[in-house]
């Protein structure tokens, strides 16, 4: 099971420059689904990549899927070189992306955000509209019932006052 | 991508797995704060848990 508070209080202590965005931001905005892991994107700049890399090595990233064994180090080298990885780490599964379709960078992102204060630290997570706008990007049939509920929860908080 | 307009665009697929969207839950949780909503989600992970454990015990399975 992952340890939502942990995993991203790893990253506000380590000062990275991420966006939640995912199944996490979908509660943050009121979905009543699970979700099993954190997804963020990150600010692909060369001092946020050390930070990232600096903030998870005490949990031990892995690519999630991939035979043990690999010589994978997720330092400043692979994450300059590579954009998107899906993690596991000690502290459960972590997606860390550089870029999102439909959304872009964390550039990109970044005025398409709420401030929101969750598992105790402030962080920005994406606003419900690129959230849906990104989900549907993705064009994965998995995610259609995910997109059916933000945008319920769109026309709720829309003719139902609810912020 | 900045600056791009909410599309109204309605999808006709999405739409029909909207109407299986159960609305008194999200109302529900509309009411609530962030803080409330993710902790309801831990409360939903650590039942998650429980009954798991609950199930392996039940039927002997590690």
């Amino acid at each position: 099971m992952t340890d939502f508070d942990g995993l991203l209080r790893l990253l506000s202590q380590g000062q990275v420059e991420y966006i939640l965005i995912g199944g996490l931001a979908a509660t943050a905005h009121g979905s009543a689904r699970f979700t099993h892991d954190v997804d963020v994107v990150y600010r692909r700049t060369p001092a946020n990549i050390a930070r990232l890399a600096q903030a998870l090595q005490s949990v031990s990233p892995y690519l999630r899927g991939a035979p043990p064994g690999l010589p994978f180090r997720f330092d400043e080298a692979t994450i300059a070189h590579g954009l998107n990885f899906t993690l596991t780490t000690s502290l459960g599964a972590l997606d860390v992306l550089g870029e999102v379709v439909g959304g872009g960078s964390y550039d990109d992102l970044t005025s398409h955000c709420v401030r929101i204060v969750a598992f105790g630290v402030e962080c920005l997570c994406l606003d419900l509209n690129t959230l849906i706008r990104v989900k549907r990007a993705a064009g994965r049939p998995k995610d259609f019932e995910a997109i059916a509920e933000l945008e319920v929860l769109r026309e709720e908080k829309d003719a139902g006052g609810f912020s | 991508m900045p600056g791009t307009p909410v599309e109204p665009w309605v999808d006709p697929v999405i739409e029909v797995y909207k109407r299986d969207v159960d609305r008194t839950l999200l109302r529900e949780s509309l009411r609530w704060s962030v803080e409330q909503r993710v902790e309801a989600l831990k409360e939903m992970q650590r039942a998650s848990i429980e009954l798991q454990r609950a199930m392996r015990e039940a039927t002997g399975r590690s």
